[in-house]
């Protein structure tokens, strides 16, 4: 029996597979591409033809877990490996959540509620299709509450301890989510009181009860401490070897989240902000108390999850920690919009709460009535707030989807890329992959490229007619121009530093410039 | 003195009628003499048994030192003797010189006449006496039994040869390539050994971590429920041995009675023995000055070499009469019910399980930093390595005390290997290679934790060097191994026997590089080893630490010791002392394969209470 289940789920979550695979190979063909792929496809091109200190690149590409698994993809094909990821990364975050659906829910009606949320939802079509790590978080944020819910049940260090390891893997998927722990605090205590055994249902009075009680008070002070480390121990541990590892590798502790060298959204999100804030409409980021009021548009299945798990207060709480997770990423990352990947982290948390309470509602022919009209409004929202994103390949990802239309955002990095490609093998080509990894990432060959984390970068940068037959130049109306050295102001300073070089524009886009260079010595 | 011994204690209102009816009908039917169950089986103490003969008029012979004819003893078994606590040592006068601790047993008289054809002269001594008397005499034959079965029987399973020729040839073929590729190579072969070592800390902790993960799963599963027990009735509960091997243990005899007494299993159907050596009169003499009544036999183990715990507990083997048998310490305080446990789960289980380990853990945690240490480890050994050693079939190294073995089946296999030191883990992996399983239950035993440096370092060395042997000794033939347990078992077998002291073997090495890089950061460390091999390196010691931190912490927290959480930080120094005792174990397999570390208990100044399961 069970096997024939697993063998269901599987046969499902494998057609699954297929269509996002259509859907994405299909996106890919017609051009669409987004900076997070990009960037994965330029690391692992550089691990795989690289030459350098490849070692730096491999370990310190960040988020690690993503970049992994999008890496184990590319003997496929570099450009569709990212997207192989999330397609294949979906299925399976559909077989977790329906097996889990599986062993605790009776009939199929729950079952094709699901399948039409990952047929149809355009936000999970956008993290099967794209090429994003948001599978990645959204299936270690599903099993952290999966097995925090677990845990709640049936108080066993298991489930406690595989929480706080799918928190380990999250933190690594998007460092972000750090600052769950921050929000699990207070939380803690509160399961900790419920979990002791007294007679008061209340919480304030078992917590009034504990704090007078000396044998108690110390149970309880004890229990929360050793919950505290349960849980947190590993990811916090974690990040500090993660960071001296950067220390010891990259002499910065913080190299991994701040270094457009090691991570995509640092350049991405301030060029996000920069290009809405400073465009013809001005848009500042969301106002703070409408963030959450968004999410509960967004996903409106909260209020059903809230209502089931009314009867303890530390439950509800559990599943109201994202709210203050967003809502403080909001204020921590002020300049930051926040990302289609943490709205969704509701769709999976609320129907995680109707998987694990739907046998406490009584009228259960109301309750799918209700659950069906609000995953169809969910699918509207889904698709909405895609479409009216402040973040452009968000709103780009739609539009190709929907139009079906060859997205012309790269098509100036594949001409780049292209032209680069048709240079003879035994040049040498100067560029920095800060702001042109996506140039990277369509170079056939990448040997003749010198980038930063080879070993002559820095001296090609300081005497580029002794080490590079190219240079390529970020343009001034390149949006990034500002954070690469090799832009225009390069050339001025080099020039006025050697003299003898002559920079010779061979080829030229909006965003890019390819100057042969040449030496008068020569 | 015409009174008979049984009349002489209701006299002197030491047992009443009823006592002397349950005496004799035990007696009738296992055919242990009234005297023996009289004072093995909690009516009388000892001193009031010699109180009442005395007052009667009879006098207690001293009779270690009295002459003997081995001519006469021969006719006389040691089992026979040992049931009747009587014995005949000469003929003298024409009379057979008897030792009896019962002057009126008639039965041992009649075997006295009939087999001698001479009258007896009875010497009333006591029964202590007469036991290591009539073991020191008459058990020759089972000593050399309990030293040389096993090697008899299944000479590959022995640890009386530690190395074997082709075990010494390979591990010198290995050395000499060593050093070729150190001379031809210095800086490749230190990167080869390196990533292997490293590799292999890794895998070794990743299994751990899994077994761990694997083991917790299943932390709700109860393999015997209360509800189970309850449908136990007293006719279904077999005879049941307990086998107490000590030595110079006269500090814990009090508190042991205490501790079996509170065992939740029927009077009659209990076989406990307390395995004394030869030459331990000071826990003989604590036995003998009990005032109040005792619960277990004493059996004296002859001096034979090598003078060792399974060499003492095969020896008690010959005097087993229950179905099932189990063996604790002397200072253990099993879970009251956790006999009847046993019972139910060997009838519930498949009859190729043959043996059910419990978990072991301490009483005296909070005593000492040593105590926490040791408690963090238990708790994780015994709580989530076995269970998921048990869950994956693997073969599981039995912990020292609480394996409860169906007698039959334990002789069948040879019992004790008397040359091992660490028998025990011995045991649990010669059962799985003959195809037998081992269980684990739901129940637990706390021992004394070692609270005291040196001793501790003692009993971990014997613990290492034993696991050192185990692995020697199953590894003779590899390709048979692996055919036997099968690759999981030959892998966990591998990761956790061959793994436990070539890692502490290592790690004080490891540890020196890495503080060497890191605190002097030695260039010539850097340029031995590449990147990428430091960056491995680095991680392995990180991630394998940490990973090894947190299954110590999972462990306690499962046990609900929250106190002790944070003291999985200090696991690298604990681990540091593992290095010492390997160390130490590793010279005494080379030297004295067979010594046994003595592990002093009773040091605890703990008082531990029983741990009644309601």
């Amino acid at each position: 029996m069970i096997t024939s289940k697993s063998v269901y789920l599987l046969t499902l979550s494998v057609i699954l597979v297929i269509y996002y695979l259509v859907c994405g190979v299909y996106l890919h063909n017609l051009g669409y591409y987004n900076h997070e792929s990009l960037f994965y496809i330029e690391k692992a091109k550089i691990l795989f033809e690289g030459v350098g200190n490849r070692l730096k690149v491999m370990g310190l590409t960040s988020p690690m877990i993503p970049f992994y698994a999008t890496f184990i993809f590319t003997p496929l094909g570099f450009t569709l490996a990212p997207v192989l990821a999330s397609a294949i990364g979906t299925g399976v975050l559909f077989y977790i959540i329906a097996s889990t659906l599986i062993k605790r829910l009776a009939g199929d009606f729950y079952m094709w509620l699901l399948l039409a949320m990952f047929l149809f939802h355009p936000g999970i079509l956008y993290t099967a299709c794209s090429g994003k790590s948001i599978y990645l978080v959204l299936i270690f944020f599903f099993l952290f509450f999966l097995n925090l819910f677990k845990y709640y049940r049936s108080n066993t260090t298991f489930h406690i301890s595989i929480a706080s390891i799918c928190l380990v893997t999250l933190i690594f998927c998007d460092y972000k989510f750090i600052w769950l722990t921050l929000f699990f605090l207070p939380l803690i205590l509160s399961i900790t009181i419920h979990s002791l055994n007294l007679g008061e249902q209340e919480s304030i009075f078992r917590l009034f009860q504990s704090f007078n009680s000396p044998s108690l008070r110390r149970k309880l002070i004890n229990k929360t401490f050793s919950l505290y480390i349960i849980l947190f121990a590993l990811p916090l541990v974690g990040v500090l070897c993660y960071k001296l590892l950067n220390l010891t590798h990259a002499n910065d502790l913080n190299y991994f989240n701040e270094s457009p060298y090691a991570t995509w959204n640092v350049l991405i999100d301030k060029l996000s902000f920069d290009t809405q804030s400073t465009g013809k409409i001005y848009r500042i980021p969301e106002i703070s108390m409408l963030v959450s009021a968004r999410v509960l548009l967004f996903c409106p299945m909260i209020f059903v999850a809230v209502y089931l798990l009314r009867e303890s207060t530390y439950q509800v709480l559990t599943i109201l920690t994202p709210f203050a997770l967003i809502e403080f990423m909001h204020i921590k990352y002020d300049k930051v919009f926040i990302a289609y990947q943490y709205y969704l982290l509701f769709i999976v948390l609320t129907f995680l709460c109707v998987i694990i309470k739907w046998q406490t509602v009584k009228n259960q022919q109301a309750f799918k009535v209700i659950l069906a009209i609000i995953v169809l409004v969910q699918i509207y929202f889904g698709g909405y707030y895609l479409k009216t994103s402040s973040i452009a390949e968000e709103k780009n990802f739609i539009n190709v989807l929907l139009n079906r239309t060859n997205d012309p955002s790269q098509t100036e990095n594949v001409d780049v890329a292209n032209y680069i490609s048709s240079l003879p093998g035994d040049m040498r080509i100067l560029m920095d992959d800060a702001t042109a990894y996506p140039i990277v990432a369509f170079t056939h060959n990448i040997q003749p490229l010198i980038l930063p984390y080879g070993n002559t970068f820095l001296s090609a940068l300081e005497s580029p007619d002794k080490y590079a037959d190219y240079v390529v130049i970020a343009t001034a109306q390149n949006a990034l121009t500002g954070y690469t050295q090799l832009n225009n102001k390069y050339i001025i300073s080099i020039k006025k530093t050697i003299p003898d070089v002559i920079f010779r524009k061979v080829f030229e886009t909006n965003d890019w410039i390819v100057y042969r260079v040449i030496s008068n010595k020569q | 003195m015409n009174m008979s011994v049984p009349e002489l204690l209701i006299n002197d209102g030491f047992i009443t009628k009823k006592d002397r009816e349950e005496i004799e009908a035990f007696s009738a039917t296992s055919g242990i003499s009234f005297v023996k169950v009289a004072l093995t089986f909690g009516y009388i103490s000892r001193k009031n048994y010699e109180r009442s003969l005395l007052n009667a008029g009879y006098t207690f012979a001293s009779i270690r030192d009295m002459e003997f004819d081995t001519a006469v003893l021969s006719k006389t078994d040691l089992q026979f003797a040992y049931e009747r606590v009587a014995m005949p040592l000469r003929i003298e006068n024409n009379k057979v010189i008897t030792l009896m601790a019962n002057p009126h047993d008639e039965l041992f008289l009649d075997f006295i006449r009939f087999t001698y054809d001479l009258e007896p002269e009875i010497i009333i001594a006591s029964d202590l006496e007469i036991i290591w008397l009539s073991n020191k005499l008459l058990g020759d034959k089972y000593v050399k039994s309990a030293v040389f079965e096993l090697l008899k029987r299944d000479p590959d399973s022995s640890a009386v040869v530690t190395f074997t020729s082709p075990q010494l040839i390979s591990l010198f073929i290995l050395i000499a390539l060593v050093t070729i590729g150190m001379v031809l190579n210095f800086k490749n072969t230190s990167i080869i050994i390196n990533v292997l070592l490293s590799s292999f800390f890794l895998i070794a902790i990743i299994f751990k971590l899994f077994l761990a993960l694997v083991g917790s799963r299943f932390e709700l599963h109860q393999a015997v429920t209360k509800d189970e027990l309850k449908t136990l009735t007293e006719d279904d509960l077999p005879t049941y041995t307990i086998l107490l091997p000590v030595y110079k243990e006269d500090k814990l005899i009090k508190k042991l009675i205490w501790n079996l007494q509170a065992l939740d299993y029927p009077k009659f159907k209990l076989d406990i023995k307390l395995v004394i050596e030869e030459d331990d009169d000071k826990t003989l003499n604590a036995v003998k000055d009990l005032d109040f009544p005792a619960i277990f036999e004493v059996i004296v183990v002859p001096f034979h070499m090598p003078k060792t715990k399974p060499k003492a507990c095969n020896y008690g083997l010959h005097f087993a009469r229950g179905k099932y048998l189990t063996i604790y310490d002397a200072e253990d305080i099993p879970d009251t019910d956790q006999l009847k446990k046993v019972v139910k789960l060997f009838a519930k289980l498949p009859p190729e399980y043959i043996c059910i380990q419990s978990a072991l853990n301490y009483f005296n945690r909070n005593e000492n930093f040593l105590t926490r240490m040791f408690t963090l480890e238990y708790s994780y050994w015994f709580d989530y390595m076995l269970p998921g050693l048990d869950t994956l079939d693997i073969p599981i190294p039995l912990g020292g005390t609480s394996n409860h073995f169906k007698l039959n089946e334990l002789i069948e296999l040879g019992a004790w290997d008397p040359f091992n030191v660490t028998e025990d883990a011995d045991l649990g992996v010669r059962a799985y290679a003959k195809g037998y399983k081992i269980a684990i239950i739901n129940s637990t035993t706390y021992e004394e934790a070692n609270n005291e440096p040196f001793n501790w370092i003692r009993q971990r060395s014997r613990w290492i060097k034993g696991y050192m042997q185990t692995y020697l000794v199953h590894m003779r033939n590899p390709i048979a191994l692996w055919k036997k347990i099968g690759w999981k078992g030959f892998l966990g077998f591998g990761f956790f026997i061959g793994a436990t002291p070539l890692t502490f073997l290592v790690y004080p090495l490891l540890l020196t590089f890495f503080i060497s890089y890191v605190v002097f950061d030695l260039s010539s460390i850097r340029t031995l080893f590449p990147d990428w091999v430091l960056f491995m390196a680095i991680f392995n010691l990180m991630v394998g630490n940490i990973l090894m931190i947190y299954v110590n912490m999972m462990a306690v927290f499962k046990r609900r010791y929250y106190e002790l959480i944070l003291f999985a930080v200090a696991n690298p120094i604990y681990w540091l002392m593992h290095s010492v005792a390997a160390y130490k174990g590793l010279y005494q397999l080379i030297v004295k394969p067979f010594y046994w570390e003595k592990t002093n208990h009773g040091l605890s100044k703990v008082n531990n209470s029983t741990n009644v399961v309601k």
